[in-house]
Protein backbone atom coordinates (compact mmCIF):
# COMPACT_ATOMS: atom_id res chain seq x y z
CA UNK A 1 0.00 0.00 0.00
CA UNK A 2 1.12 3.22 -0.93
CA UNK A 3 1.32 6.53 1.05
CA UNK A 4 0.23 9.88 -0.39
CA UNK A 5 2.61 12.88 0.41
CA UNK A 6 -0.21 14.26 2.94
CA UNK A 7 0.13 11.24 5.45
CA UNK A 8 3.51 10.70 6.87
CA UNK A 9 5.33 7.84 6.29
CA UNK A 10 4.45 5.31 8.56
CA UNK A 11 8.22 4.44 9.21
CA UNK A 12 8.96 7.73 10.55
CA UNK A 13 6.16 7.30 13.45
CA UNK A 14 6.67 3.88 13.93
CA UNK A 15 10.86 4.97 14.72
CA UNK A 16 9.67 7.64 16.69
CA UNK A 17 7.42 5.54 19.12
CA UNK A 18 10.35 3.12 19.21
CA UNK A 19 12.93 5.63 20.36
CA UNK A 20 10.77 7.64 23.13
CA UNK A 21 11.40 4.94 25.37
CA UNK A 22 14.96 4.62 24.35
CA UNK A 23 15.89 8.04 24.69
CA UNK A 24 15.01 7.98 28.32
CA UNK A 25 17.03 5.36 28.86
CA UNK A 26 19.61 6.90 26.85
CA UNK A 27 19.34 10.57 29.16
CA UNK A 28 19.58 8.55 32.43
CA UNK A 29 22.28 6.23 31.84
CA UNK A 30 24.73 9.24 30.25
CA UNK A 31 23.83 10.95 33.81
CA UNK A 32 25.93 8.39 35.52
CA UNK A 33 28.25 11.38 35.14
CA UNK A 34 26.98 14.91 35.52
CA UNK A 35 26.14 16.83 32.46
CA UNK A 36 24.80 20.31 31.89
CA UNK A 37 22.02 20.36 29.26
CA UNK A 38 23.73 21.71 26.28
CA UNK A 39 27.15 19.16 26.90
CA UNK A 40 24.28 16.05 27.50
CA UNK A 41 22.74 16.87 24.22
CA UNK A 42 26.18 17.04 22.40
CA UNK A 43 27.17 13.40 24.17
CA UNK A 44 24.41 11.93 23.40
CA UNK A 45 24.32 13.03 20.02
CA UNK A 46 28.07 11.91 19.26
CA UNK A 47 27.22 8.93 20.81
CA UNK A 48 24.82 8.56 17.81
CA UNK A 49 21.19 9.15 19.78
CA UNK A 50 20.72 12.83 18.73
CA UNK A 51 17.78 14.49 20.52
CA UNK A 52 15.66 17.50 20.23
CA UNK A 53 16.06 19.90 22.41
CA UNK A 54 12.64 20.78 23.09
CA UNK A 55 12.36 17.08 23.31
CA UNK A 56 15.05 16.74 26.26
CA UNK A 57 14.66 19.52 28.61
CA UNK A 58 11.34 18.66 29.18
CA UNK A 59 12.42 15.35 29.57
CA UNK A 60 15.10 16.35 32.29
CA UNK A 61 12.77 18.16 34.47
CA UNK A 62 9.65 15.55 34.36
CA UNK A 63 12.87 12.85 35.25
CA UNK A 64 13.63 14.97 37.91
CA UNK A 65 10.34 15.56 39.63
CA UNK A 66 10.26 11.67 39.50
CA UNK A 67 13.53 11.81 42.15
CA UNK A 68 15.14 10.05 39.25
CA UNK A 69 17.59 12.83 38.63
CA UNK A 70 19.24 15.59 41.02
CA UNK A 71 20.21 18.88 39.69
CA UNK A 72 21.86 22.17 40.79
CA UNK A 73 23.24 25.13 39.43
CA UNK A 74 26.58 26.29 39.39
CA UNK A 75 28.90 28.24 37.62
CA UNK A 76 30.94 27.22 35.01
CA UNK A 77 33.22 29.61 32.59
CA UNK A 78 31.85 32.79 33.48
CA UNK A 79 28.33 31.13 33.18
CA UNK A 80 25.44 29.93 34.87
CA UNK A 81 24.56 26.44 34.02
CA UNK A 82 22.35 24.04 35.68
CA UNK A 83 24.46 20.54 35.63
CA UNK A 84 22.10 17.21 36.37
CA UNK A 85 23.40 14.07 37.76
CA UNK A 86 21.56 10.77 38.22
CA UNK A 87 19.87 10.06 42.35
CA UNK A 88 20.42 6.92 43.96
CA UNK A 89 16.69 5.66 43.54
CA UNK A 90 17.74 6.48 39.58
CA UNK A 91 20.66 4.64 39.78
CA UNK A 92 18.37 1.61 40.79
CA UNK A 93 15.42 2.88 38.06
CA UNK A 94 18.23 2.39 35.55
CA UNK A 95 19.32 -0.88 36.43
CA UNK A 96 16.19 -2.09 36.44
CA UNK A 97 15.42 -0.56 33.27
CA UNK A 98 18.90 -1.78 31.86
CA UNK A 99 17.38 -5.45 32.81
CA UNK A 100 14.61 -4.57 31.32
CA UNK A 101 15.70 -3.28 27.79
CA UNK A 102 18.08 -6.67 27.44
CA UNK A 103 15.70 -8.95 28.35
CA UNK A 104 13.07 -7.29 25.81
CA UNK A 105 16.33 -6.97 22.98
CA UNK A 106 17.03 -10.81 23.68
CA UNK A 107 13.40 -11.92 22.96
CA UNK A 108 13.19 -9.73 19.81
CA UNK A 109 15.98 -10.38 18.73
CA UNK A 110 14.75 -14.23 18.91
CA UNK A 111 11.34 -13.40 17.20
CA UNK A 112 12.78 -11.30 14.38
CA UNK A 113 15.42 -13.86 13.18
CA UNK A 114 13.62 -16.96 13.96
CA UNK A 115 14.09 -19.80 16.92
CA UNK A 116 15.90 -21.78 14.84
CA UNK A 117 18.92 -19.63 14.38
CA UNK A 118 18.59 -18.31 17.88
CA UNK A 119 19.05 -21.53 19.14
CA UNK A 120 22.26 -22.33 16.56
CA UNK A 121 23.61 -18.97 17.74
CA UNK A 122 23.17 -20.21 21.51
CA UNK A 123 25.07 -23.11 21.04
CA UNK A 124 27.78 -21.89 19.11
CA UNK B 1 21.72 39.46 21.47
CA UNK B 2 18.32 41.54 21.75
CA UNK B 3 16.41 38.71 19.43
CA UNK B 4 17.69 36.31 21.95
CA UNK B 5 16.34 38.74 24.73
CA UNK B 6 13.08 39.01 22.67
CA UNK B 7 12.78 35.31 22.10
CA UNK B 8 13.06 34.30 26.05
CA UNK B 9 10.30 37.07 26.55
CA UNK B 10 8.05 35.58 24.17
CA UNK B 11 8.73 31.86 25.42
CA UNK B 12 8.07 32.95 29.23
CA UNK B 13 4.88 34.51 28.28
CA UNK B 14 3.55 31.11 27.71
CA UNK B 15 4.79 29.68 30.86
CA UNK B 16 3.47 29.03 34.47
CA UNK B 17 4.57 31.89 36.73
CA UNK B 18 5.91 29.33 39.00
CA UNK B 19 8.64 27.76 36.49
CA UNK B 20 9.46 30.85 34.22
CA UNK B 21 12.49 32.28 35.76
CA UNK B 22 14.26 28.33 36.28
CA UNK B 23 13.06 27.48 32.41
CA UNK B 24 14.21 30.56 30.59
CA UNK B 25 17.51 30.63 32.76
CA UNK B 26 18.10 27.43 31.14
CA UNK B 27 17.13 27.87 27.95
CA UNK B 28 18.44 30.71 27.56
CA UNK B 29 21.69 28.81 28.56
CA UNK B 30 20.97 26.43 25.92
CA UNK B 31 20.99 29.16 23.61
CA UNK B 32 23.83 31.23 24.24
CA UNK B 33 25.80 27.72 23.85
CA UNK B 34 24.76 26.74 20.77
CA UNK B 35 25.62 30.23 19.85
CA UNK B 36 28.74 30.33 20.87
CA UNK B 37 29.41 26.62 19.16
CA UNK B 38 28.02 28.44 16.17
CA UNK B 39 30.29 31.09 16.06
CA UNK B 40 33.61 28.94 16.96
CA UNK B 41 32.59 27.00 13.79
CA UNK B 42 32.26 30.12 11.75
CA UNK B 43 35.52 32.08 13.60
CA UNK B 44 33.18 35.54 13.66
CA UNK B 45 30.63 36.55 15.40
CA UNK B 46 26.89 35.62 14.19
CA UNK B 47 25.33 38.25 13.01
CA UNK B 48 21.60 38.75 13.62
CA UNK B 49 20.44 36.53 10.38
CA UNK B 50 22.26 33.72 12.32
CA UNK B 51 20.82 34.76 15.25
CA UNK B 52 17.54 34.61 14.06
CA UNK B 53 18.36 31.15 11.74
CA UNK B 54 19.28 29.44 15.40
CA UNK B 55 16.01 30.62 16.61
CA UNK B 56 13.78 29.40 14.18
CA UNK B 57 15.24 26.24 14.24
CA UNK B 58 14.68 26.50 18.43
CA UNK B 59 10.80 26.32 17.41
CA UNK B 60 7.78 29.04 17.71
CA UNK B 61 8.07 30.16 21.23
CA UNK B 62 4.21 29.44 21.59
CA UNK B 63 5.02 25.58 21.48
CA UNK B 64 8.82 25.46 22.74
CA UNK B 65 6.76 26.60 26.40
CA UNK B 66 3.79 24.22 25.39
CA UNK B 67 6.46 21.12 25.87
CA UNK B 68 7.24 22.02 29.07
CA UNK B 69 3.56 21.62 30.09
CA UNK B 70 2.09 18.33 30.87
CA UNK B 71 0.60 17.01 27.67
CA UNK B 72 -3.38 17.53 28.12
CA UNK B 73 -6.21 16.25 25.98
CA UNK B 74 -9.71 17.76 26.37
CA UNK B 75 -11.28 14.07 25.48
CA UNK B 76 -9.01 11.39 25.52
CA UNK B 77 -7.94 8.42 23.18
CA UNK B 78 -10.29 5.98 25.04
CA UNK B 79 -13.23 8.22 24.96
CA UNK B 80 -12.86 9.89 21.19
CA UNK B 81 -14.24 7.08 19.35
CA UNK B 82 -17.34 6.99 21.23
CA UNK B 83 -17.68 10.74 21.42
CA UNK B 84 -17.04 10.85 17.65
CA UNK B 85 -19.75 8.28 16.89
CA UNK B 86 -22.26 10.31 19.19
CA UNK B 87 -21.54 13.50 17.32
CA UNK B 88 -21.76 11.54 13.98
CA UNK B 89 -25.11 9.97 15.56
CA UNK B 90 -26.52 13.66 16.16
CA UNK B 91 -24.81 15.89 13.69
CA UNK B 92 -25.69 13.64 11.11
CA UNK B 93 -28.07 11.32 11.27
CA UNK B 94 -30.53 13.14 13.09
CA UNK B 95 -30.93 16.72 13.32
CA UNK B 96 -30.44 17.17 9.00
CA UNK B 97 -33.13 14.82 8.99
CA UNK B 98 -35.75 16.26 11.75
CA UNK B 99 -34.82 19.86 9.43
CA UNK B 100 -35.43 18.44 6.31
CA UNK B 101 -38.79 16.26 7.00
CA UNK B 102 -40.27 18.16 10.09
CA UNK B 103 -39.59 21.38 10.79
CA UNK B 104 -38.56 23.02 6.77
CA UNK B 105 -41.66 22.20 5.91
CA UNK B 106 -43.50 23.71 8.43
CA UNK B 107 -41.61 26.95 8.41
CA UNK B 108 -41.90 27.10 4.65
CA UNK B 109 -45.94 26.08 5.55
CA UNK B 110 -46.25 28.58 8.08
CA UNK B 111 -47.15 31.43 5.42
CA UNK B 112 -43.74 32.89 5.60
CA UNK B 113 -41.64 34.10 2.13
CA UNK B 114 -40.78 30.94 1.09
CA UNK B 115 -36.93 31.94 0.67
CA UNK B 116 -36.81 33.48 3.85
CA UNK B 117 -37.89 30.44 5.64
CA UNK B 118 -35.80 28.49 4.01
CA UNK B 119 -32.82 30.40 4.87
CA UNK B 120 -34.09 30.95 8.76
CA UNK B 121 -34.31 26.91 8.71
CA UNK B 122 -30.63 26.28 7.20
CA UNK B 123 -29.64 28.85 10.15
CA UNK B 124 -31.29 27.09 12.64
CA UNK B 125 -29.85 23.66 11.62
CA UNK B 126 -26.56 25.58 11.82
CA UNK B 127 -27.19 26.51 15.31
CA UNK B 128 -28.41 23.42 16.57
CA UNK B 129 -25.63 21.57 15.30
CA UNK B 130 -23.07 24.18 16.55
CA UNK B 131 -24.89 23.94 19.80
CA UNK B 132 -24.92 20.00 20.02
CA UNK B 133 -21.40 19.91 19.09
CA UNK B 134 -20.17 22.20 22.09
CA UNK B 135 -23.06 20.50 24.47
CA UNK B 136 -21.63 16.62 23.43
CA UNK B 137 -18.07 18.39 23.61
CA UNK B 138 -18.69 19.24 27.14
CA UNK B 139 -20.53 15.90 28.78
CA UNK B 140 -17.72 13.87 27.24
CA UNK B 141 -15.12 16.17 28.61
CA UNK B 142 -16.76 15.95 32.13
CA UNK B 143 -16.66 12.30 31.53
CA UNK B 144 -13.08 12.44 30.60
CA UNK B 145 -12.20 14.45 33.41
CA UNK B 146 -14.35 12.41 36.50
CA UNK B 147 -14.65 8.91 34.73
CA UNK B 148 -17.87 7.11 36.09
CA UNK B 149 -17.18 3.91 38.12
CA UNK B 150 -19.41 2.26 35.24
CA UNK B 151 -16.89 2.72 32.46
CA UNK B 152 -14.29 0.56 34.68
CA UNK B 153 -16.89 -1.81 35.91
CA UNK B 154 -18.69 -4.12 33.36
CA UNK B 155 -20.07 -7.78 33.05
CA UNK B 156 -18.90 -9.34 29.04
CA UNK B 157 -21.92 -11.48 30.20
CA UNK B 158 -24.24 -8.12 29.90
CA UNK B 159 -22.91 -7.50 26.14
CA UNK B 160 -25.48 -6.68 23.22
CA UNK B 161 -25.84 -9.91 20.95
CA UNK B 162 -24.07 -9.94 17.52
CA UNK B 163 -26.57 -9.27 15.31
CA UNK B 164 -26.83 -12.02 12.04
CA UNK B 165 -24.75 -11.27 9.58
CA UNK B 166 -26.18 -9.63 6.81
CA UNK B 167 -25.06 -11.00 3.19
CA UNK B 168 -22.99 -7.81 1.41
CA UNK B 169 -24.84 -5.63 -0.58
CA UNK B 170 -23.19 -4.39 -3.51
CA UNK B 171 -24.32 -1.99 -5.96
CA UNK B 172 -26.41 -3.89 -8.47
CA UNK B 173 -26.59 -2.95 -12.15
CA UNK B 174 -29.81 -1.28 -12.93
CA UNK B 175 -32.39 -3.84 -14.01
CA UNK B 176 -33.54 -3.87 -17.73
CA UNK B 177 -37.47 -3.43 -16.96
CA UNK B 178 -36.59 -0.26 -14.83
CA UNK B 179 -34.10 1.20 -17.31
CA UNK B 180 -36.83 0.79 -20.20
CA UNK B 181 -39.72 2.05 -17.66
CA UNK B 182 -37.40 4.88 -16.52
CA UNK B 183 -36.80 5.66 -20.28
CA UNK B 184 -40.57 5.57 -21.00
CA UNK B 185 -41.41 7.75 -18.18
CA UNK B 186 -39.16 10.05 -19.62
CA UNK B 187 -40.54 10.09 -22.93
CA UNK B 188 -44.07 10.46 -21.34
CA UNK B 189 -43.38 13.58 -19.03
CA UNK B 190 -41.33 15.44 -21.41
CA UNK B 191 -44.88 15.22 -24.10
CA UNK B 192 -46.80 16.09 -21.36
CA UNK B 193 -44.74 18.57 -20.37
CA UNK B 194 -44.65 20.07 -23.66
CA UNK B 195 -48.74 19.92 -23.94
CA UNK B 196 -49.74 21.23 -20.80
CA UNK B 197 -47.17 23.89 -20.39
CA UNK B 198 -47.01 25.24 -24.17
CA UNK B 199 -49.40 24.01 -26.22
CA UNK B 200 -52.45 24.55 -23.48
CA UNK B 201 -51.81 26.77 -20.34
CA UNK B 202 -55.54 26.63 -19.24
CA UNK B 203 -57.94 24.12 -18.30
CA UNK B 204 -61.33 24.39 -17.89
CA UNK B 205 -63.52 22.22 -15.69
CA UNK B 206 -66.94 22.48 -15.87
CA UNK B 207 -67.29 26.11 -15.26
CA UNK B 208 -63.83 26.77 -13.20
CA UNK B 209 -61.06 27.86 -15.02
CA UNK B 210 -57.34 26.82 -13.64
CA UNK B 211 -54.49 29.22 -15.45
CA UNK B 212 -51.19 28.35 -15.37
CA UNK B 213 -49.42 31.47 -14.32
CA UNK B 214 -46.61 33.13 -16.69
CA UNK B 215 -43.49 31.84 -14.46
CA UNK B 216 -43.69 28.27 -15.95
CA UNK B 217 -42.90 28.94 -19.37
CA UNK B 218 -40.10 31.49 -18.57
CA UNK B 219 -39.29 27.60 -16.93
CA UNK B 220 -40.22 25.84 -19.62
CA UNK B 221 -36.56 25.04 -21.51
CA UNK B 222 -35.04 23.96 -17.99
CA UNK B 223 -37.46 21.74 -16.95
CA UNK B 224 -37.76 20.17 -20.77
CA UNK B 225 -34.16 19.32 -20.46
CA UNK B 226 -34.26 17.96 -16.92
CA UNK B 227 -37.66 15.36 -17.69
CA UNK B 228 -35.43 14.80 -21.65
CA UNK B 229 -32.52 13.86 -18.76
CA UNK B 230 -34.64 10.24 -18.36
CA UNK B 231 -33.80 9.48 -21.86
CA UNK B 232 -30.19 9.02 -22.17
CA UNK B 233 -30.18 7.75 -18.72
CA UNK B 234 -32.63 5.30 -19.00
CA UNK B 235 -30.88 4.39 -22.10
CA UNK B 236 -27.77 4.04 -20.44
CA UNK B 237 -29.47 1.56 -17.89
CA UNK B 238 -30.94 -0.13 -20.48
CA UNK B 239 -27.65 -0.65 -23.04
CA UNK B 240 -24.99 -0.23 -20.75
CA UNK B 241 -25.95 -1.44 -17.30
CA UNK B 242 -22.54 -1.84 -16.20
CA UNK B 243 -21.72 2.09 -16.45
CA UNK B 244 -23.29 2.82 -12.68
CA UNK B 245 -20.64 5.35 -11.69
CA UNK B 246 -21.74 7.59 -14.80
CA UNK B 247 -25.37 6.74 -14.50
CA UNK B 248 -24.60 8.03 -10.84
CA UNK B 249 -23.03 11.25 -11.85
CA UNK B 250 -25.47 12.48 -14.34
CA UNK B 251 -28.70 11.94 -11.78
CA UNK B 252 -26.56 13.31 -9.09
CA UNK B 253 -26.17 16.04 -12.09
CA UNK B 254 -29.94 16.25 -12.51
CA UNK B 255 -30.92 16.00 -9.30
CA UNK B 256 -28.64 19.13 -8.36
CA UNK B 257 -30.33 20.99 -11.38
CA UNK B 258 -33.86 20.17 -10.44
CA UNK B 259 -33.46 21.09 -6.84
CA UNK B 260 -32.24 24.57 -7.90
CA UNK B 261 -35.17 25.06 -10.27
CA UNK B 262 -37.69 23.62 -7.50
CA UNK B 263 -35.86 26.46 -5.51
CA UNK B 264 -36.18 29.09 -7.75
CA UNK B 265 -39.95 27.92 -8.11
CA UNK B 266 -40.85 27.81 -4.79
CA UNK B 267 -39.82 31.67 -5.14
CA UNK B 268 -42.02 32.97 -7.71
CA UNK B 269 -45.82 32.09 -6.60
CA UNK B 270 -48.55 32.24 -7.37
CA UNK B 271 -48.47 29.40 -9.92
CA UNK B 272 -52.14 29.18 -10.77
CA UNK B 273 -55.28 31.68 -10.88
CA UNK B 274 -58.30 29.94 -10.54
CA UNK B 275 -61.11 31.60 -12.43
CA UNK B 276 -64.76 31.01 -11.57
CA UNK B 277 -67.60 33.59 -13.03
CA UNK B 278 -70.79 31.42 -11.22
CA UNK B 279 -69.41 31.12 -8.26
CA UNK B 280 -68.97 33.67 -5.41
CA UNK B 281 -65.37 36.10 -4.94
CA UNK B 282 -64.87 34.80 -1.66
CA UNK B 283 -64.82 30.83 -3.06
CA UNK B 284 -62.52 32.03 -6.08
CA UNK B 285 -60.21 33.51 -3.84
CA UNK B 286 -60.53 30.40 -1.62
CA UNK B 287 -60.16 28.50 -4.25
CA UNK B 288 -57.05 30.15 -5.79
CA UNK B 289 -55.50 30.16 -1.99
CA UNK B 290 -55.73 26.53 -1.81
CA UNK B 291 -54.45 26.07 -5.69
CA UNK B 292 -51.48 27.88 -4.54
CA UNK B 293 -50.80 26.06 -1.34
CA UNK B 294 -51.32 22.50 -2.74
CA UNK B 295 -48.66 23.96 -5.35
CA UNK B 296 -46.37 24.94 -3.44
CA UNK B 297 -46.47 21.33 -1.36
CA UNK B 298 -46.09 19.40 -4.75
CA UNK B 299 -42.78 21.50 -5.24
CA UNK B 300 -41.83 20.91 -1.47
CA UNK B 301 -42.38 16.85 -1.87
CA UNK B 302 -40.67 17.11 -5.78
CA UNK B 303 -37.73 18.84 -3.27
CA UNK B 304 -38.08 15.89 -1.28
CA UNK B 305 -37.97 12.99 -3.53
CA UNK B 306 -35.53 14.93 -5.25
CA UNK B 307 -32.93 14.93 -2.44
CA UNK B 308 -33.58 11.84 -1.18
CA UNK B 309 -32.84 10.27 -4.68
CA UNK B 310 -29.46 12.45 -5.02
CA UNK B 311 -28.63 10.76 -1.51
CA UNK B 312 -28.84 7.51 -2.45
CA UNK B 313 -26.96 8.21 -5.41
CA UNK B 314 -24.43 10.14 -3.54
CA UNK B 315 -23.97 6.60 -1.57
CA UNK B 316 -24.14 4.57 -4.63
CA UNK B 317 -21.52 6.29 -5.75
CA UNK B 318 -19.23 6.54 -2.83
CA UNK B 319 -20.06 2.32 -2.05
CA UNK B 320 -18.51 1.52 -5.93
CA UNK B 321 -14.66 1.47 -6.61
CA UNK B 322 -13.23 3.84 -9.44
CA UNK B 323 -12.66 1.51 -11.98
CA UNK B 324 -16.75 -0.02 -11.40
CA UNK B 325 -17.49 1.01 -15.03
CA UNK B 326 -16.10 -2.53 -16.83
CA UNK B 327 -18.58 -4.57 -17.52
CA UNK B 328 -18.81 -7.42 -14.81
CA UNK B 329 -18.85 -11.65 -15.79
CA UNK B 330 -21.91 -12.16 -15.72
CA UNK B 331 -24.36 -8.84 -16.79
CA UNK B 332 -27.98 -9.35 -17.35
CA UNK B 333 -28.88 -7.60 -20.49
Amino acid sequence: MSHTASSPDPFDNLRLELRRGCLVLAVLAQLRAEHYGYALRKALADRGMAIDENTLYPLLRRLETQGLLVSEWREEEKRNKRFYRLSSHGQGVLDQLLEEWQSINASLTRIAEGDALWELKAES
Amino acid sequence: MELLNRYLHAVKFWLPKSQQEDIIAELGEDLRSQIEDREAALGRPLDEDGLAAVLKQRGNPMLVAGSYLPQRSLIGPALFPIYQFILKLVIVWILPPIFILVVGPATVLSGRDPSLALAETAWTLLMAAVFAFGVITLVFAAMERYPHESMLKWDPCRLPRVPPAEPITQPQPVPGYRAIAELLAAIGASLLWIEVMWLRTSFDFNGVAITLAPVWRSFFWPILLVTLSGVPIGLMGWLRPWWMRARSCVRLAVDGVTLVLTGALVNMGPWVRVAAPNLPAAGVADANHWANVGTSIGLGVVAIITLVDAVQEARRLVRQKPAGNHAPVAVRR
